[in-house]
Protein backbone atom coordinates (compact mmCIF):
# COMPACT_ATOMS: atom_id res chain seq x y z
CA UNK A 1 0.00 0.00 0.00
CA UNK A 2 1.28 2.69 -0.50
CA UNK A 3 -0.50 6.36 0.68
CA UNK A 4 -2.91 6.84 3.11
CA UNK A 5 -5.47 7.34 0.61
CA UNK A 6 -4.91 3.93 -0.48
CA UNK A 7 -4.85 2.22 3.14
CA UNK A 8 -7.97 4.51 3.86
CA UNK A 9 -10.02 2.80 0.81
CA UNK A 10 -9.22 -0.59 1.26
CA UNK A 11 -10.16 -0.35 4.95
CA UNK A 12 -13.19 1.55 3.69
CA UNK A 13 -14.29 -1.30 1.80
CA UNK A 14 -13.34 -3.98 3.85
CA UNK A 15 -15.16 -2.49 6.56
CA UNK A 16 -18.69 -1.36 4.54
CA UNK A 17 -18.59 -5.27 3.66
CA UNK A 18 -18.77 -6.10 7.36
CA UNK A 19 -20.78 -3.53 8.05
CA UNK A 20 -23.11 -4.77 5.79
CA UNK A 21 -22.60 -8.56 6.92
CA UNK A 22 -23.17 -7.25 10.42
CA UNK A 23 -26.43 -5.25 9.94
CA UNK A 24 -28.14 -7.77 7.84
CA UNK A 25 -27.12 -10.81 8.41
CA UNK A 26 -25.95 -10.73 11.98
CA UNK A 27 -28.48 -8.53 13.49
CA UNK A 28 -31.56 -10.39 12.18
CA UNK A 29 -29.86 -13.90 12.61
CA UNK A 30 -29.90 -12.73 16.28
CA UNK A 31 -32.90 -11.17 17.23
CA UNK A 32 -35.27 -12.29 14.38
CA UNK A 33 -34.18 -15.91 14.28
CA UNK A 34 -32.42 -18.49 15.38
CA UNK A 35 -28.86 -18.08 12.56
CA UNK A 36 -26.44 -17.59 14.57
CA UNK A 37 -27.21 -20.22 16.93
CA UNK A 38 -27.48 -22.65 14.11
CA UNK A 39 -24.35 -21.51 12.57
CA UNK A 40 -21.77 -20.08 15.00
CA UNK A 41 -19.37 -18.88 12.35
CA UNK A 42 -21.44 -15.76 12.16
CA UNK A 43 -20.41 -15.07 16.04
CA UNK A 44 -17.32 -13.87 14.48
CA UNK A 45 -18.96 -10.85 12.19
CA UNK A 46 -19.31 -8.81 15.33
CA UNK A 47 -15.64 -9.58 16.45
CA UNK A 48 -14.20 -8.96 13.09
CA UNK A 49 -16.09 -5.66 12.19
CA UNK A 50 -15.00 -4.40 16.07
CA UNK A 51 -11.51 -5.26 15.45
CA UNK A 52 -11.10 -3.91 11.49
CA UNK A 53 -12.72 -0.59 12.67
CA UNK A 54 -10.03 0.09 14.56
CA UNK A 55 -7.60 0.02 11.91
CA UNK A 56 -10.37 2.16 9.88
CA UNK A 57 -10.43 4.68 12.81
CA UNK A 58 -6.39 4.55 12.33
CA UNK A 59 -6.20 5.00 8.58
CA UNK A 60 -9.42 7.48 8.45
CA UNK A 61 -6.68 9.79 10.98
CA UNK A 62 -4.04 9.22 9.10
CA UNK A 63 -5.44 10.52 5.71
CA UNK A 64 -7.45 13.63 7.72
CA UNK A 65 -4.14 14.63 8.96
CA UNK A 66 -2.07 14.23 5.54
CA UNK A 67 -4.78 15.62 3.71
CA UNK A 68 -5.72 18.38 6.66
CA UNK A 69 -8.98 17.87 6.46
CA UNK A 70 -11.14 19.46 8.30
CA UNK A 71 -12.50 18.28 12.09
CA UNK A 72 -15.85 17.29 10.73
CA UNK A 73 -14.72 15.56 7.53
CA UNK A 74 -11.82 13.80 9.85
CA UNK A 75 -15.33 13.26 12.48
CA UNK A 76 -17.70 11.98 9.36
CA UNK A 77 -14.69 9.88 7.87
CA UNK A 78 -14.59 7.91 11.34
CA UNK A 79 -18.14 7.46 12.13
CA UNK A 80 -18.42 6.36 8.22
CA UNK A 81 -17.47 2.90 9.47
CA UNK A 82 -20.04 2.12 11.73
CA UNK A 83 -23.02 2.31 9.11
CA UNK A 84 -23.43 0.17 6.26
CA UNK A 85 -22.58 1.82 2.68
CA UNK A 86 -21.52 4.99 4.97
CA UNK A 87 -17.60 4.06 4.75
CA UNK A 88 -18.36 2.96 1.19
CA UNK A 89 -19.56 6.52 -0.27
CA UNK A 90 -16.67 7.86 2.16
CA UNK A 91 -14.21 5.50 0.17
CA UNK A 92 -16.14 7.16 -3.05
CA UNK A 93 -16.02 10.58 -2.26
CA UNK A 94 -12.16 10.44 -1.22
CA UNK A 95 -11.58 8.65 -4.75
CA UNK A 96 -13.35 11.89 -6.41
CA UNK A 97 -11.33 13.96 -4.15
CA UNK A 98 -7.42 12.96 -4.55
CA UNK A 99 -7.65 10.42 -8.00
CA UNK B 1 -9.89 38.86 24.10
CA UNK B 2 -13.24 37.92 27.11
CA UNK B 3 -14.91 36.61 24.09
CA UNK B 4 -12.58 34.44 22.87
CA UNK B 5 -11.51 32.66 26.50
CA UNK B 6 -15.61 31.92 26.69
CA UNK B 7 -14.91 30.20 23.88
CA UNK B 8 -11.94 28.32 24.60
CA UNK B 9 -13.64 27.52 28.34
CA UNK B 10 -16.96 26.21 27.03
CA UNK B 11 -14.26 24.14 23.92
CA UNK B 12 -12.38 22.78 27.04
CA UNK B 13 -15.18 21.50 29.05
CA UNK B 14 -16.89 19.94 25.70
CA UNK B 15 -13.26 18.28 25.24
CA UNK B 16 -13.64 17.05 28.89
CA UNK B 17 -17.00 15.78 28.65
CA UNK B 18 -16.51 13.54 25.22
CA UNK B 19 -12.99 12.24 27.13
CA UNK B 20 -14.75 11.50 30.41
CA UNK B 21 -17.85 10.11 28.34
CA UNK B 22 -15.61 7.77 26.35
CA UNK B 23 -13.55 6.37 28.65
CA UNK B 24 -16.45 5.64 30.89
CA UNK B 25 -17.78 3.98 27.93
CA UNK B 26 -14.54 1.82 27.44
CA UNK B 27 -14.81 0.96 31.16
CA UNK B 28 -18.62 0.02 31.08
CA UNK B 29 -17.23 -2.41 28.36
CA UNK B 30 -14.54 -4.01 30.08
CA UNK B 31 -16.86 -4.88 32.69
CA UNK B 32 -19.50 -6.18 29.96
CA UNK B 33 -16.33 -8.34 29.25
CA UNK B 34 -15.22 -9.18 33.06
CA UNK B 35 -18.94 -10.44 34.08
CA UNK B 36 -19.25 -12.59 30.08
CA UNK B 37 -16.15 -14.26 31.37
CA UNK B 38 -17.09 -14.73 35.04
CA UNK B 39 -20.54 -16.04 33.69
CA UNK B 40 -18.68 -18.48 31.31
CA UNK B 41 -16.66 -19.23 34.29
CA UNK B 42 -19.39 -19.73 36.98
CA UNK B 43 -21.24 -22.30 34.05
CA UNK B 44 -18.34 -24.28 33.73
CA UNK B 45 -17.48 -25.52 36.93
CA UNK B 46 -19.55 -28.02 38.86
CA UNK B 47 -19.83 -26.71 42.57
CA UNK B 48 -21.24 -29.80 44.79
CA UNK B 49 -21.27 -27.67 48.02
CA UNK B 50 -23.91 -26.55 49.77
CA UNK B 51 -24.70 -23.42 50.79
CA UNK B 52 -27.00 -21.04 53.25
CA UNK B 53 -29.21 -18.79 51.67
CA UNK B 54 -27.44 -16.12 53.35
CA UNK B 55 -24.13 -17.09 52.06
CA UNK B 56 -25.80 -16.64 48.59
CA UNK B 57 -27.88 -13.64 48.74
CA UNK B 58 -29.49 -11.12 50.43
CA UNK B 59 -33.33 -9.90 50.59
CA UNK B 60 -34.28 -7.25 48.94
CA UNK B 61 -30.91 -7.35 46.69
CA UNK B 62 -29.82 -7.77 43.38
CA UNK B 63 -28.71 -11.82 42.70
CA UNK B 64 -24.99 -12.29 42.55
CA UNK B 65 -24.79 -13.93 38.83
CA UNK B 66 -21.98 -15.77 40.97
CA UNK B 67 -24.77 -17.60 43.49
CA UNK B 68 -26.73 -19.09 40.46
CA UNK B 69 -26.62 -22.57 40.09
CA UNK B 70 -25.38 -22.74 43.39
CA UNK B 71 -26.82 -25.71 45.99
CA UNK B 72 -28.96 -23.98 48.71
CA UNK B 73 -30.14 -25.63 52.33
CA UNK B 74 -32.97 -23.19 53.67
CA UNK B 75 -35.63 -23.73 56.21
CA UNK B 76 -38.91 -21.88 56.49
CA UNK B 77 -42.19 -22.06 56.55
CA UNK B 78 -44.68 -21.94 53.09
CA UNK B 79 -46.29 -18.49 53.11
CA UNK B 80 -48.35 -18.59 49.96
CA UNK B 81 -48.65 -20.62 46.89
CA UNK B 82 -48.68 -19.51 43.19
CA UNK B 83 -49.49 -21.37 40.00
CA UNK B 84 -46.70 -20.19 37.37
CA UNK B 85 -48.74 -21.07 33.93
CA UNK B 86 -46.99 -22.23 30.80
CA UNK B 87 -43.69 -22.49 31.85
CA UNK B 88 -40.82 -24.15 29.89
CA UNK B 89 -38.55 -26.99 31.35
CA UNK B 90 -34.92 -28.23 30.48
CA UNK B 91 -36.63 -30.34 28.11
CA UNK B 92 -38.91 -27.93 26.51
CA UNK B 93 -42.14 -29.40 27.73
CA UNK B 94 -44.54 -26.52 28.75
CA UNK B 95 -46.58 -27.07 31.74
CA UNK B 96 -47.77 -25.20 34.78
CA UNK B 97 -45.92 -25.02 37.66
CA UNK B 98 -46.18 -24.57 41.66
CA UNK B 99 -44.35 -21.85 43.29
CA UNK B 100 -44.40 -21.33 47.13
CA UNK B 101 -43.60 -18.89 48.72
CA UNK B 102 -40.77 -19.70 51.60
CA UNK B 103 -40.56 -17.49 54.25
CA UNK B 104 -37.23 -17.96 55.77
CA UNK B 105 -36.66 -15.20 58.43
CA UNK B 106 -39.07 -14.78 61.00
CA UNK B 107 -37.29 -12.66 63.47
CA UNK B 108 -38.80 -8.90 63.93
CA UNK B 109 -35.96 -7.44 62.12
CA UNK B 110 -35.58 -10.16 59.47
CA UNK B 111 -38.47 -10.89 57.78
CA UNK B 112 -38.20 -12.24 54.33
CA UNK B 113 -38.87 -14.64 51.96
CA UNK B 114 -37.89 -16.39 48.87
CA UNK B 115 -40.05 -18.11 45.68
CA UNK B 116 -39.10 -22.08 45.76
CA UNK B 117 -40.05 -23.49 42.59
CA UNK B 118 -41.96 -26.83 44.29
CA UNK B 119 -42.63 -29.03 41.25
CA UNK B 120 -46.03 -29.32 38.90
CA UNK B 121 -48.98 -27.42 39.67
CA UNK B 122 -51.23 -30.55 38.85
CA UNK B 123 -49.12 -32.76 41.68
CA UNK B 124 -49.67 -29.89 44.23
CA UNK B 125 -51.94 -32.18 46.40
CA UNK B 126 -49.66 -34.63 47.17
CA UNK B 127 -49.05 -33.45 50.23
CA UNK B 128 -51.83 -31.93 51.54
CA UNK B 129 -49.83 -32.17 54.91
CA UNK B 130 -47.42 -29.43 54.13
CA UNK B 131 -49.05 -26.65 56.54
CA UNK B 132 -48.00 -22.99 57.46
CA UNK B 133 -46.77 -24.38 60.51
CA UNK B 134 -45.00 -27.07 59.47
CA UNK B 135 -41.36 -26.13 58.97
CA UNK B 136 -40.27 -27.22 55.50
CA UNK B 137 -36.36 -28.01 54.92
CA UNK B 138 -35.43 -26.99 51.28
CA UNK B 139 -32.47 -28.14 49.05
CA UNK B 140 -32.52 -26.78 45.71
CA UNK B 141 -30.75 -24.44 43.08
CA UNK B 142 -30.35 -20.68 43.06
CA UNK B 143 -31.88 -19.75 40.24
CA UNK B 144 -32.01 -15.92 38.78
CA UNK B 145 -35.31 -14.33 38.27
CA UNK B 146 -37.19 -14.55 34.96
CA UNK B 147 -38.05 -11.89 32.51
CA UNK B 148 -40.96 -12.68 30.20
CA UNK B 149 -44.24 -12.96 30.99
CA UNK B 150 -45.50 -16.43 29.99
CA UNK B 151 -49.19 -15.26 32.10
CA UNK B 152 -51.04 -12.98 33.70
CA UNK B 153 -50.58 -11.96 36.93
CA UNK B 154 -53.26 -12.26 39.26
CA UNK B 155 -53.19 -13.08 43.42
CA UNK B 156 -52.81 -17.17 42.72
CA UNK B 157 -50.85 -16.86 39.57
CA UNK B 158 -47.15 -15.45 38.52
CA UNK B 159 -46.62 -14.31 34.96
CA UNK B 160 -42.80 -14.85 35.62
CA UNK B 161 -40.82 -16.34 38.59
CA UNK B 162 -39.96 -13.26 39.48
CA UNK B 163 -40.06 -11.68 43.14
CA UNK B 164 -41.06 -8.48 41.94
CA UNK B 165 -43.94 -9.40 40.88
CA UNK B 166 -45.34 -10.55 44.24
CA UNK B 167 -44.53 -7.06 45.92
CA UNK B 168 -48.26 -6.10 46.43
CA UNK B 169 -49.34 -9.45 48.26
CA UNK B 170 -46.69 -9.30 50.77
CA UNK B 171 -44.77 -7.30 53.89
CA UNK B 172 -42.03 -9.26 53.70
CA UNK B 173 -38.60 -8.75 51.92
CA UNK B 174 -37.78 -10.81 49.50
CA UNK B 175 -34.99 -11.98 47.90
CA UNK B 176 -34.25 -11.87 44.03
CA UNK B 177 -34.02 -14.98 41.86
CA UNK B 178 -36.26 -18.69 43.28
CA UNK B 179 -35.10 -21.48 44.61
CA UNK B 180 -35.78 -24.61 42.17
CA UNK B 181 -36.54 -27.43 44.67
CA UNK B 182 -34.30 -30.65 44.47
CA UNK B 183 -36.15 -32.14 47.96
CA UNK B 184 -38.61 -30.85 50.44
CA UNK B 185 -38.71 -32.59 54.18
CA UNK B 186 -40.97 -31.97 56.85
CA UNK B 187 -39.75 -32.90 60.33
CA UNK B 188 -37.45 -35.51 58.71
CA UNK B 189 -40.13 -37.14 56.19
CA UNK B 190 -39.25 -36.39 52.67
CA UNK B 191 -42.07 -34.94 50.63
CA UNK B 192 -42.16 -37.18 47.22
CA UNK B 193 -43.15 -35.40 43.79
CA UNK B 194 -42.06 -34.99 40.17
CA UNK B 195 -39.42 -32.13 40.39
CA UNK B 196 -38.96 -29.32 37.49
CA UNK B 197 -35.39 -29.11 35.61
CA UNK B 198 -35.07 -25.29 34.49
CA UNK B 199 -33.18 -24.65 31.14
CA UNK B 200 -30.38 -22.87 31.98
CA UNK B 201 -30.14 -19.43 32.70
CA UNK B 202 -29.46 -16.94 29.71
CA UNK B 203 -26.48 -14.79 30.77
CA UNK B 204 -27.84 -10.90 30.64
CA UNK B 205 -24.67 -9.79 29.17
CA UNK B 206 -24.92 -9.79 25.35
CA UNK B 207 -22.23 -10.22 22.99
CA UNK B 208 -18.85 -11.80 23.53
CA UNK B 209 -15.71 -11.89 25.43
CA UNK B 210 -13.25 -10.20 22.56
CA UNK B 211 -16.00 -8.18 20.71
CA UNK B 212 -16.19 -6.32 24.06
CA UNK B 213 -12.86 -5.55 24.70
CA UNK B 214 -12.81 -4.33 20.74
CA UNK B 215 -15.15 -1.82 21.72
CA UNK B 216 -13.25 -1.06 24.72
CA UNK B 217 -10.08 -0.36 22.57
CA UNK B 218 -12.39 1.77 19.94
CA UNK B 219 -13.84 3.75 22.76
CA UNK B 220 -10.57 4.81 24.44
CA UNK B 221 -9.06 5.17 20.91
CA UNK B 222 -12.39 8.01 20.26
CA UNK B 223 -10.94 9.52 24.02
CA UNK B 224 -7.62 10.20 22.55
CA UNK B 225 -9.13 11.22 19.22
CA UNK B 226 -11.46 13.89 21.34
CA UNK B 227 -7.79 14.74 23.20
CA UNK B 228 -6.07 15.00 19.71
CA UNK B 229 -9.07 17.24 18.05
CA UNK B 230 -8.37 20.97 19.30
CA UNK B 231 -4.81 20.76 18.94
CA UNK B 232 -4.97 19.50 15.36
CA UNK B 233 -7.65 22.37 14.86
CA UNK B 234 -5.85 24.97 16.12
CA UNK B 235 -2.21 23.59 13.74
CA UNK B 236 -5.08 23.51 11.41
CA UNK B 237 -5.73 27.40 11.71
CA UNK B 238 -2.32 28.54 11.80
Amino acid sequence: MKSAVTRFRVMAIICGVMSLLLWFVYMPGKYASNLVDDHKILISIPIVHGYLYMIYILTALQLSVQKKKSIYEMAWLILAGTLPVASLLAERKVVKQYS
Amino acid sequence: MKAMKIKRFFQGALVFLLVASFIQLGLWQMHRASDLKAAQAQAATIDSKIYALEDLAAPALALDSRSVGKIVKVQGHYIANFKAPNQIDKAGKRSDWEVALLQVGVTESNQSAILVLRGLWSERLLNPDVAQANLVTVQGIVQPHQNEDVAENSPSQISRLDSSVITSYTKVDLYDGFIVAKSESVAGSALERTRVVVPAPISKVAGYYWQHISYVVIWWLMAAISLFAPFYRRKTIQ
